[in-house]
């Protein structure tokens, strides 16, 4: 070594001596690293785990080696290359899923089901269909016999196996309970109440016709030892259906697949909260300790020690801290991946094995350490602003510092931060760390704010009629040393995070089907075809309680196939303008909808209006680069339908089901099998007696009220929030353990008052009771504010997406502040029930 | 060795101006031993600190060993305290996270030291009869010991320059004559030059300058 050069084997040196010293605080530093390593590990462990086993039982989770899914009946050619695979030795067998009404009687009320027809014969190839009373498929599902999934049981609870209930035209007798089939989370309906019947009886409901919107699954079973190779079959299929869905065994399932790196994103940014909550804390704890050994700062100065050497030794000492705490982390992320499957068990009929992902805990401990370093870069930077002469005066300040290095520091770590997020995030990158750092970071500083704001209250809050206790425990918040507002920022997160799930998850969802904001439709009519049209425009205007001029929408499901003559499969290449060429629905109307605003040419009037015309929404015209003038054509199953662009229109209005992208002119649509759909405001009251009335009247037309859509949405939520507030729970964790750290960083000076206000004559008790009201007012404040932000988040989503009415519940917050003083409490007391127990004499000594 | 041209040391306090020194020519010449006296509040640690690089002087100029010191940045200074100095203070300045011979090391370690520091340490706690207590942290050592510990510590790097701030100051009289001694023993074995503040006339006795400060002035510079 030469002179002048400190190693990192030295600073190592160095920095784990005086680690030695303070081990509880540093082991509290690690806690707190270690729980966000230890979520985002198991995050990513158990996502690249799901995949390998969706990789490994893809044909049972497909119940087959490939599917095929569409919303058309199959065209002349397309059957013909189905008939062409089974002569060559391929099995093919066909699933038809759409949604319809249950109804087991009079008395009840009809119920919105989901509707899987298939062929018992064949179905499924792969995996097994679980039934109670325990039988095979072939031999329930007759075309008059259905199986029903429990969920329509506790909606229904008049009924049980045996019991008739009808769908559409057609009786039915439930012969099974559906506890679980190989392919659900690969059907178009994973979650709600759902019904396996045979295709024979789907036939009896009447409820599928042409231009319904059923999806069709077909599945293949290939021969094994045949020339008939999956490759090729393949190949086949796509070039026959360009615009299906097709996956076969060899790959994991597109849309698992979507769904799965959606939650991992997901939780793996929540994950990046936690372990930020952790590097906050480890800042926070690093400030305090700093502050403390600013006389060992000092001698190492007066002993020639560079303020780069020192900023080394402390920064190993973070390093070693986050390594440690990083280990600890991937064990915890092991325990998080083995939970997994718990949290998930209802939706999935296999999950992974476990097996420790060494990946996931090293990418994990890699982000622990280096975000750790630079949260901890700014207080660091402060050691070149301690005067080594403080050694001989005390009085000497440390030396005023510039504002460039702590900034570029800070900025370093902002960057980072959306840097990590924008590659946990996998798509969309640039965006997504974009938001993230800058959502952080205004989170921060509010929070940050808010906290500084209530401590500044505090303070001033006249004291002198309190008690001892609470004199001294809320003069402890503004001791030096003390982290309340990283303490207050930290948990506070932790409860805004999970609070918010809970209040969109419950309550709010519940306010929707109580108060649905007025103008909404409540209820809605789906599947009315043509001859039952004129039926429900009579019901509408007769039933009492129908408020305002309820809407019939005419539908078509359409294909675009051709733009100014030229095929729109061309335009399909771009990943943005494929979805328009898929089958999506059309309309039309004489008028444009109230509040439309022409962008481009001008809309029909009943004078100049005439078949095969057509105006296009606005954002639908720019997206595929549309204008009025340009030709275009669709198809409708095996017909075509042409029309000119007369206009473009604009609507700001949200609208439940979204917006149709083409309007044709009155008469385009005269020979199609039209499908109608319609909207309409009613009394809750008479909401039960208008389901009841039209299922009599037209039992094919499947009635969604308000109540059926709220509770779709919260089974999805459910199932989503379960798993969120598991992570989100890691992020109150690091919170707690911030507060615990935070507190062991402050030992040395509770210590001392310890002893001199035990020394003074207080009883432990007197102690005791002053340390709990600091730990209980930093708990309910952070409940407070986390409790605030949570009820103006999801005040927030629930106007602007659901346009639902702001809506305060308080007792879940009040639970929320009670709970966060608690867990303060309790984190508080571990840390310092040591300090308690010294003696004072032994702490006057150290002096 | 040491020389100070015209150091003066003014304090801005909000609106007080307080001039803690004002204007010392000073020559400390090598192997001398010199000890600065005076009255609280007439100077002495603000000087020490100046000549040993610790802060900067308002004006004046300050040259260590051929080296001027007046307008260094804090990291050469730095190097200048590692390679040149040695301190001992009055309230022993020991890190309490480490042991006795951890102390002793530091300097060594943190300029980069060459040949085996470790060796030197115990030799230097075997000299200043602290062999047995190297594993001991600060806390549980005695005023006496801890000062001792510092001593060993001021001569780990073999600095041509000793500083020292009221060495005896928190000692009763017989561990400070104990320190005395080692302290003397030590600075003639290892032929420092030595530089101390005290106000103790029975310590001042054993050096062979002695400068006299009042109100920030050299009001007596005495050798013999």
């Amino acid at each position: 070594m030469s002179a002048g050069k400190l190693t990192w084997r030295t600073a190592l040196r160095i920095a784990w001596r005086d680690l030695r010293a303070a081990r509880g605080k540093f082991l509290f530093i690690a806690f707190a690293i270690a729980v966000g390593v230890g979520s985002l590990a198991g995050v990513r462990g158990f996502g690249r785990a799901f995949r390998t086993m969706l990789l490994a039982e893809a044909r049972t989770l497909m119940a087959a080696d490939l599917m095929v899914r569409v919303f058309e009946i199959p065209t002349p050619a397309q059957q013909q290359l189905f008939d062409s695979l089974e002569l060559r030795g391929a099995r093919r067998t066909s699933i038809t899923e759409t949604v319809s009404m249950i109804t087991a009687g009079d008395d009840d009320l009809p119920m919105f089901c989901g509707i899987k027809a298939v062929d018992p014969a064949l179905y499924p190839f792969y995996g097994e269909v679980k039934l109670e009373p325990a039988a095979r498929l072939r031999d329930v599902l007759t075309p008059d016999a259905i199986a029903i999934s429990e969920d329509v049981f506790t909606r229904l609870p008049n009924l049980k196996v045996g019991s008739n209930v009808r769908f559409g035209e057609a009786g039915f007798r439930i012969a099974a309970i559906l506890r679980s089939e190989p392919d659900r989370m690969t059907g178009s309906m994973n979650v709600g109440a759902r019904v396996l019947m045979s295709r024979a009886g789907l036939d009896r409901t009447g409820l599928v016709k042409t231009g319904s919107r059923a999806a069709q699954r077909h599945l293949f079973q290939l021969p094994i030892a045949s020339k008939l190779e999956i490759g090729p079959v393949r190949q086949e299929i796509q070039t026959a259906f360009p615009n299906a869905l097709i996956s076969d065994f060899r790959e994991t399932h597109p849309l698992i697949t979507a769904n799965l790196e959606r939650s991992e994103q997901f939780l793996s940014l929540i994950s990046l909260i936690a372990l930020i909550i952790g590097a906050l804390g480890v800042a926070a704890t690093m400030h305090a300790h700093l502050q403390q050994r600013l006389d060992t700062i000092a001698i190492m100065k007066c002993l020639g020690a560079r303020s780069q050497h020192i900023v080394r030794i402390f920064l190993a000492q973070t390093l070693l801290v986050g390594l440690v705490g990083g280990l600890l982390g991937a064990a915890v992320g092991s325990l998080v991946q083995a939970a997994f499957p718990l949290l998930i068990s209802r939706f999935f009929s296999v999950v992974p094995t476990f097996r420790f992902d060494f990946l996931a805990g090293a990418e994990a401990m890699t982000i622990g350490l280096l975000t750790a370093a630079l949260f901890t870069w700014p207080a660091l930077l402060g050691i070149e602003r301690i005067r080594p002469l403080m050694i001989l005066r005390r009085d000497v300040t440390p030396a005023a510092g510039g504002w460039l290095k702590p900034g570029l520091a800070r900025l370093a770590t902002i960057v980072l931060i959306g840097a990590l997020a924008a590659w946990l995030a996998g798509t969309d990158r640039w965006r997504v760390g974009l938001y993230f750092a800058g959502g952080l970071v205004t989170s921060l500083l509010v929070l940050g704010g808010f906290a500084w704001l209530l401590l500044w209250l505090l303070k001033r809050v006249p004291r002198a009629s309190f008690s001892t206790a609470w004199r001294h425990g809320l003069a402890n918040l503004y001791r030096p040393g003390n982290q309340a507002t990283a303490v207050l920022v930290s948990l506070g997160i932790g409860v805004m995070f999970t609070l918010t799930i809970y209040l969109i998850q419950h309550g709010m969802l519940d306010q929707i089907v109580a108060n649905a904001p007025p103008n909404m439709p409540n209820v809605f009519l789906l599947n009315v075809t043509s001859r039952e049209v004129v039926e429900v425009e009579s019901l509408l205007k007769s039933y009492p309680g129908v408020e305002g001029k309820p809407e019939v929408v005419p539908s078509l499901a359409a294909r675009l196939s051709m733009v100014n003559g030229e095929s729109a499969e061309s335009l399909s290449k771009d990943r943005a303008k494929r979805r328009f060429m898929q089958t999506r629905g059309v309309t039309i109307a004489l008028n444009p909808r109230p509040g439309a605003l022409i962008t481009a040419g001008a809309w029909w009037t009943k004078d100049t209006t005439k078949p095969n015309q057509v105006c296009v929404l606005d954002s639908t015209a720019k997206a595929l680069g549309l204008s009025p003038g340009m030709k275009l054509a669709w198809t409708v199953g095996a017909q075509a339908l042409e029309a000119t662009i007369v206009c473009a229109f604009k609507i700001e209005e949200v609208r439940m089901g979204g917006n149709m992208d083409f309007i044709f002119s009155p008469g385009t649509l005269d020979e199609m099998p039209l499908q109608y759909f319609a909207s309409l405001r009613i009394k809750p009251g008479s909401v039960a007696g208008f389901q009841r009335e039209s299922f009599k009247r037209m039992p094919s037309v499947t009635i969604i009220n308000g109540a059926d859509v709220v509770e779709i949405i919260q089974q999805v939520v459910d199932q989503i929030a379960l798993v969120v507030r598991f992570i989100s729970g890691f992020a109150i964790l690091a919170g707690a353990i911030i507060l615990a750290s935070s507190v062991a960083a402050t030992r040395f000076r509770r210590i001392k008052e310890v002893a001199i206000l035990k020394t003074l004559g207080a009883s432990r008790r007197t102690v005791a009771a002053i340390f709990s009201v600091e730990f209980l007012i930093l708990g309910a404040v952070a409940g407070l504010l986390g409790s605030l932000l949570a009820i103006g988040f999801s005040n927030l989503l629930l106007v602007r997406l659901l346009q639902a009415k702001a809506h305060v519940d308080w007792l879940p917050s009040l639970v929320a502040i009670a709970l966060s003083a608690l867990i303060a409490n309790v984190a508080g007391w571990l840390a310092s029930v040591r300090t308690l127990e010294q003696k004072p004499l032994a702490a006057l000594r150290d002096e | 060795m040491i020389l100070a041209e015209k150091i003066t040391k003014v304090a801005q306090t909000g609106t007080h101006r307080v001039d803690i020194l004002k204007g010392i020519d000073l020559e400390i010449l090598r192997g001398e031993t010199c000890a600065i006296m005076g009255p609280s509040g007439s100077g002495k640690s603000t000087l020490l600190g100046l000549l040993a690089g610790l802060d900067s002087p308002t004006s004046g100029r300050i040259t260590l060993d051929g080296t001027d010191i007046t307008g260094l940045g804090e990291d050469a200074l730095a190097a200048i305290r590692g390679r040149k100095i040695g301190f001992v203070f009055q309230s022993y300045q020991l890190i309490p996270t480490l042991t006795a011979e951890e102390n002793v090391l530091l300097p060594w370690e943190l300029t980069g030291g060459s040949g085996d520091g470790p060796a030197r340490a115990r030799r230097l706690l075997d000299e200043v009869g602290l062999a047995d207590r190297r594993d001991h942290y600060p806390v549980q050592l005695s005023g006496g010991e801890q000062q001792r510990v510092a001593l060993a510590r001021a001569f780990m790097a073999q600095p041509p320059i000793l500083m020292a701030d009221e060495p005896t100051g928190n000692l009763d009289s017989a561990n400070g004559q104990h320190v005395l001694e080692l302290l003397l023993e030590l600075n003639r074995r290892e032929q420092t030059t030595l530089v101390l503040v005290t106000h103790d006339p029975a310590l001042a006795a054993r050096v062979n300058r002695r400068i006299q400060l009042m109100d920030g002035r050299i009001v007596n510079d005495e050798r013999g």
